[in-house]
């Protein structure tokens, strides 16, 4: 299963970076604008990042110790997940439709904006369930 | 990804994922929300795992059931809830159980 994903994983990679030469061969060959070029690579990035956060939830790992803990964990996965995707989606949107300078600034600004809420969410997350895990250990 | 619809099609198998969605339930815990009988529940159960939408961890002679929905499936089964699918006259036609015993008493 590990071997499978790894091998999808770097596929896909390697389909990027295909991507991405041949399009900046066809620019520096004339066939296509050098904008259209980079405004194809960002937005097949941020639909390959809008589709491994989509499966983000499923990966669920091994049990944990409480149903609190598994319930907290689930639930910080879900939210990432669902973060991510989103930026993900808009991130290929800007880049696809928005005007260059905009694109450059916003789609940087919702993908950051996008991560730090789920780390923030994730360590929130973590902590609340330590605490109840410790007030629960204490009684 | 068929497998995804059918199981979303069945409102007690959305009701499922909707318990399941607060916190990790056991089988028993499960069944006390649904007024039908353990077996209909664990054909319920068997659709929800075979189109990957839970997973079952077993200890002992308890099955503890986690929520494996992506993003999109989540999506997906908003929609289903939001629109109703499922709920009129056809429900019992989307019942494992129900279709299973109407094929042996025919």
């Amino acid at each position: 299963m590990i071997i499978k994903r790894l091998g999808l994983a770097i596929a896909l990679a390697a389909l990027f970076l295909l991507t991405a030469a041949a399009l900046r061969y066809g620019a520096s060959e004339g066939m296509l604008a050098e904008e259209t070029a980079t405004r194809i690579v960002m937005a097949l990035t941020g639909l390959g990042l809008a589709a491994y956060a989509n499966i983000m939830p499923k990966q669920l790992g091994r049990a944990r110790r409480s149903p609190a803990a598994e319930a907290r964990a689930q639930a910080a996965l879900r939210f990432g997940g669902w973060a991510l995707t989103l930026a993900g989606l808009a991130y290929a949107f800007l880049w696809g439709f928005a005007p260059l300078s905009i694109a450059r600034a916003s789609a940087m600004t919702v993908l950051g904006t996008a991560t730090l809420a789920t780390m923030v969410y994730a360590i929130w997350s973590f902590t609340m369930c330590r605490g109840s895990e410790d007030a629960s250990a204490s009684r | 990804m068929n497998g995804v619809f059918k199981a979303l099609s069945d409102p007690t198998r959305r009701k499922v994922l909707e318990l399941l969605r607060k916190r990790p339930m056991t089988a028993g815990e499960l069944g006390e929300h649904f007024p039908v009988s353990k077996p209909t529940m664990s054909a319920h159960y068997s659709v929800l795992r075979e189109a990957d939408l839970i997973d079952g961890l077993k200890q002992g002679t308890t099955i503890t059931y986690r929520i494996k929905l992506s993003v999109l499936e989540e999506a997906l089964l908003g929609f289903t809830q939001a629109l109703g699918i499922g709920t009129g006259d056809n429900e019992d036609a989307n019942d494992p159980a129900s279709s299973a015993k109407e094929g042996r008493i025919s």
